[in-house]
């Protein structure tokens, strides 16, 4: 009697569970698992959206993205330069910038609740909006070349507006994005920092440690992890994100600025009725493999960690 | 002391950098058409609130702020429900593939948008959404998935099993358990998941771009950039439009922000 009433107990409970999770379930059914096994099938086919059939090509689209095609493979290597780029340049000004505003905000007390609020606003006001502002400062008539040449420095200004420069446009961008992420590299290096313990800094203070000294020998070392957070979160972003580079730019000027997540967009869906959706499905995939290997390298240096 | 003065000059210098496209949004927007063609400088000749308010009323931009109320309540809203009672029956309910199933979401995670994009706006077609606000909040709520799922999950496991076993006893079921127990316990853990579904979606404009195809259902990023589409942009009332996006999420996170920053944290170190 006891016995199955603990079994019915449990049967109870097992449905109720699955009860609780069905809606996300089913969500994810539809949305997860279709879209992904659709997207994975049509980056064997090719088929310009309208037509009834699929004509199956095999590996064709990845081959052709990556050699075959003498008109598309240039423009996707360039894409994917110019992705690396990214991806070096944006997790290196993380670090860079990160760490000295971090320290720089766990030295003082009075103002560093205000402070970090005002740095943060840069990330989460990231979107089309702040794109425009900076589209506004950085136009050939645009505050950073009035502020330039008031500076003396009038060399510097560009007459094309930074965006119209092939040379400064991908930069430019890399600095704006970069802008907008170092809010959370600074929001880890803090959290870092206040949970050094303090005995550890004075041990170093009393064996003669300066301060810069102190950074590199002791608080660099145990702020490791938080580096490695931060570089990974930087890359995978760097890796995904387009929408900067759609709003600003849009790839260009003369594909200075493609980014392979652009070129996927755009050949998803601005290519008119050529039959480029397996293409744009096939360097979905791609870059999907690009992010498992992040992962891979997340896990390993996790791992390394403990 | 020295080291004391360098902080100061590197926060402040940092400062400049942060508020500065936001100073000149600002200042555009209450420009009149002449003074912004010309550049001018950060604190405008004749200040005007004409450019916002003809924005804000002839260029539709109170319909667009509705649309996009709409689109991110409702993603917000789903995103609460269905993984709030998901991540409760991860954390505390007992029955088989329970494991596999909570992994599989989390796998969600490490799919770039991009890659699905293009299969959601032909699903959408197929289920007959396709161009309207409820066909955008599905693929919405689904890529919050994993993020609001890790989160709460972690939210749910750290409620003493105690109080779950003693309601259990005094005959209140699982879901009277769930919704007057556990919710209210782990109210932060929800506000923060709602704040990190709602920022982005707000902004959001790479899926709506190429779903919603009628202007009457634009959302305010889709609003502001076809007011780029003309031939010479406008930049007073595009600073303005962008004010209109921009504020709504800065006084929401200066509120709230305690939730946001216990939000990040969390979701890097889970």
């Amino acid at each position: 009697m006891e016995v199955s009433h603990k079994r019915r107990r449990k049967l109870r409970e097992a449905l109720t569970g699955y009860a609780f999770v069905l809606p996300a379930l089913v969500l994810f059914a539809v949305l997860g698992v279709y879209t992904v096994g659709y997207g994975l099938a049509l980056s064997f086919a090719r088929w310009n959206g309208f037509s009834a059939d699929w004509l199956w090509v095999g590996l064709g689209n990845y081959r052709d993205l990556l050699y075959r095609d003498k008109t598309l493979s240039p423009i996707v290597l360039d894409a994917a330069a110019n992705t690396a780029v990214v991806m070096i340049a944006v997790p290196l000004l993380a670090v860079v910038a990160g760490l000295p505003v971090a320290l720089a905000l766990n030295r003082i007390t009075t103002l560093r609740t205000t402070l970090r609020t005002v740095f943060f606003l840069p990330y989460v006001t990231t979107g089309i909006a702040v794109f425009y502002a900076w589209t506004y400062v950085l136009q050939p008539e645009g505050s950073l070349n009035a502020i330039l040449k008031a500076l003396g420095l009038g060399t510097l200004a560009q007459p094309q507006g930074f965006l119209g420069n092939p040379a400064t446009a991908l930069p430019t961008l890399i600095a704006v994005l970069a802008w907008s992420s170092i809010p959370v590299a600074i929001l880890l290096y803090l959290t870092g920092l206040q949970s050094i313990d303090p005995s550890v800094l004075d041990a170093a203070r009393v064996d003669g440690a300066t301060g810069l000294r102190t950074v590199t020998a002791v608080i660099w070392p145990l702020l490791r992890p938080i580096t490695a957070a931060v570089i990974l979160l930087n890359l995978r972003d760097a890796l995904q994100g387009f929408q900067m580079f759609l709003v600003m730019t849009n790839g260009g000027p003369g594909g200075h600025t493609n980014v392979l997540g652009l070129q996927a967009y755009n050949l998803a869906f601005f290519s008119e009725l050529r039959p480029t959706l397996g293409l744009a499905s096939a360097l979905g995939w791609l870059l999907f493999v690009v992010a498992l290997i992040l992962v891979a390298v997340n896990v390993r240096v996790l791992k390394s960690r403990t | 002391m020295k080291a004391r003065v360098l902080a100061y000059v590197i926060l402040g210098v940092y400062t400049i950098i942060s508020v500065y496209p936001f100073a000149w949004m600002v200042s555009g927007a209450f420009k009149d058409s002449a003074e912004v063609l010309r550049g001018g400088n950060l604190i405008p000749e004749n200040p005007t609130f004409d450019t916002f308010a003809r924005t804000w009323g002839e260029l539709d931009f109170l319909r667009y702020f509705g649309n996009s109320l709409i689109v991110t309540g409702g993603t917000t809203i789903g995103v609460l429900v269905i993984y709030s009672l998901a991540s409760y029956a991860f954390a505390v309910l007992k029955f088989p593939g329970r494991k596999a199933i909570y992994t599989g979401f989390i796998a969600l995670l490490f799919v770039p948008g991009i890659t699905v994009l293009l299969p959601v706006v032909i699903l959408q077609g197929e289920l007959g959404v396709l161009g309207t606000h409820f066909g955008v909040i599905l693929p919405f709520v689904n890529g919050t998935a994993p993020l609001s799922i890790l989160l709460l999950t972690n939210g749910f496991r750290s409620v003493p099993a105690e109080l779950r076993e003693s309601a259990r006893c005094d005959g209140a079921s699982e879901l009277r358990t769930f919704l007057s127990i556990y919710l209210p316990v782990c109210r932060p853990a929800l506000v923060t998941i709602a704040l990190l579904t709602a920022v982005p979606t707000w902004n959001e404009y790479v899926l709506t771009r190429v779903s919603l195809s009628d202007p009457a259902t634009y959302t305010l990023p889709l609003g502001l950039q076809s007011l780029t589409a003309t031939t010479s942009p406008q930049y007073n009332v595009i600073m303005a439009a962008s004010l209109i996006i921009v504020i709504p999420v800065i006084v929401l996170f200066v509120l709230l922000q305690r939730y946001f920053i216990n939000g990040l944290v969390g979701a890097v170190k889970g």
